[in-house]
């Protein structure tokens, strides 16, 4: 897991906790728990930087044009426990050559 | 002395006519647990990026140029250069500088994107014959003498009897002569201080005999072969987005947890995309990235390059400076080239999604590549190597490098272990002590 990967996946914790005030004292203790492995990642990842890669997809110089875009309302969506979409991927990047195996 | 054409090469320089790319199936991956609440299509079409026209143009890029002396056209010396303070050639005999012609302005690099179809290819970009010769021969027109060129490493040799310079600057189908260079910018002494910099910050964890043995001053300057990309393609994604309309609370059991109402949209975005200057590593070793082997995403990381300011190419460029060949054609690169356009399209269409604050699930991505433009290049690096022998008896190639236009620097540096460990343990043990005292004062 990349450094990124991990404090986005604490920060996610930390915000899903948000609303049970209940289980924070839980929370902070396990963070606490996992200080060595997060200390050894981090400092892994800072020496070897086997995280980094070219940002192509945002470092590339490119241009849209003639943009036509459709949206059609379909449904509303109540009580929901996910704080964004099932399977969103507008933002993944498949062409990264970086791979960890 | 008279400025002659070599006598003998090693092999004929037939033009080989290039091999349009195959059309590359991107393979897409399953959508991941998309549609558990609300049962949409599962998973993607395959996209299929297929070149409109099959037959590819190809723009002559080593037209005019020679083998064997390159003179300067003052003194006739060939002791040139690059100047890296001026980013000139320099006769180093006269004194006298001047620059190659720049790649953009002779091959129209800069022409409309939008009015690209089918295939456009520099000659510095067409197939390498397997059995082309790596090592070229020349014959020294000054003094008679056969002198080689190994093109694994440079396009540049001295003959060893007179002394003079003799470069390879017409291109054979072994990839060692690219279409255009983008000179080093970036002085040896600044690399230097910038690698020497990089290194101080991770001096504590460092392994003691890479402390020990670290000599920044080793750095070689090294042109790495590209593949430079510009691509006209109409692109049509559809898909869903949802917008949150409302957060609550809710009790379940005895804590209170949140919930999110949202509204779910059809989601369609259709235009014209073009991308210029992606630039794809054209070495089967440099696009190996798997950094549990090998550090090549460091040389990946300091991208990208300035390649606008890339000049048509010329040996005398290489001069103190050493190079790997291309090694990859294009129906090998074609399929990474097109994946990574199809991310630039994605990502550049989120400027137009921020309505979804609850994010976009993509089911149909269609990119219809109608033209795209390739161009072969030698770009510049500073790079630092450092081999460490594991006490396994395995090694592994820890790299340093600073992109020579840009200054940008990333690297890996060997670890100590056990070090490491250590104190990765007595943060363990503090975190324990920690989180057991916080539990017992009920924080």
């Amino acid at each position: 897991m990349t450094t990124s990967a991990i404090v986005t996946a604490v920060h996610d914790q930390v915000l899903a906790s948000g609303g049970s005030s209940g289980d924070d004292g839980g929370f902070v203790g396990f963070i606490f728990l996992l200080s060595g492995f997060a200390f050894y990642a981090l400092m892994y990842f800072r020496y070897r930087n086997a995280d980094k890669r070219h940002r192509h997809e945002s470092e590339t110089e490119a241009t849209l044009l003639n943009m036509k875009a459709e949206d059609t309302f379909v449904r509303s969506k109540t009580g929901m426990s996910n704080r964004t979409m099932n399977g969103a991927n507008s933002h993944e990047v498949r062409g990264a050559r970086k791979k960890f195996f | 002395m008279e400025n002659p054409d070599p006598m003998s090469r090693a092999a004929e320089q037939e033009p080989v006519g290039p091999v349009p790319p195959s059309a590359p199936d991107v393979a897409a991956p399953s959508s991941p647990a998309a549609d558990a609440v609300d049962g949409s299509p599962q998973g993607f079409d395959i996209p299929v990026l297929e070149p409109d026209d099959d037959a590819p143009r190809v723009i002559q890029t080593d037209e005019g140029a020679s083998d064997g002396l390159a003179k300067c056209s003052r003194c006739g010396a060939t002791e040139i250069s690059l100047n890296v303070a001026t980013g000139n050639l320099r006769c180093n005999f006269c004194r006298f500088e001047w620059s190659a012609q720049s790649a953009a302005d002779a091959f129209d690099l800069n022409g409309d994107i939008g009015k690209l179809a089918g295939v456009t290819m520099g000659s510095g970009s067409s197939d390498i014959v397997p059995s082309t010769d790596e090592v070229m021969t020349f014959k020294c027109s000054a003094c008679g003498a056969e002198v080689l060129i190994d093109t694994a490493s440079s396009t540049q040799a001295r003959c060893h009897w007179c002394r003079n310079t003799l470069s390879m600057n017409q291109q054979v189908p072994n990839g060692a002569v690219p279409d255009m260079i983008l000179p080093f910018k970036v002085a040896k002494e600044t690399a230097i201080a910038s690698i020497n910099k990089f290194v101080q910050k991770r001096r504590f964890f460092a392994h003691p005999l890479f402390r020990a043995e670290f000599t920044p001053e080793n750095v070689m300057g090294v042109y790495l072969p590209y593949m430079v990309v510009d691509i006209n393609a109409h692109a049509r994604l559809s898909g869903e987005g949802e917008h949150q309309t409302r957060s609550y609370t809710v009790k379940v059991g005895d804590s209170q947890q949140t919930r999110y109402d949202a509204d779910l949209y059809d989601v369609v975005r259709d235009f014209d995309v073009h991308v210029s200057d992606l630039t794809v590593e054209s070495s089967s070793e440099r696009l190996d990235q798997i950094t549990s082997q090998n550090a090549n995403n460091i040389i990946n990381t300091i991208m990208p390059f300035d390649v606008e300011n890339a000049v048509r190419y010329d040996s005398n460029y290489m001069k103190g400076f050493t190079s790997e060949r291309r090694d990859s054609n294009l129906d090998e690169l074609s399929p990474i080239a097109f994946t990574q356009a199809e991310d630039i399209t994605r990502h550049r269409v989120n400027s137009t999604l921020t309505f979804y604050d609850r994010g976009v699930r993509w089911t149909q991505q269609d990119v219809d590549v109608r033209g795209q433009r390739w161009v072969s290049a030698y770009l510049p690096v500073w790079l630092y190597s450092y081999q460490q022998r594991k006490s396994n008896g395995s090694t592994f190639l820890h790299y340093v490098a600073v992109n020579a236009r840009t200054g940008e620097t990333m690297g890996s540096v060997p670890i100590h272990q056990g070090k490491l460990l250590l104190v990765s343990g007595g943060v363990e043990v503090a975190g324990i002590i920690a989180a057991i005292v916080l539990t017992a004062l009920g924080i």
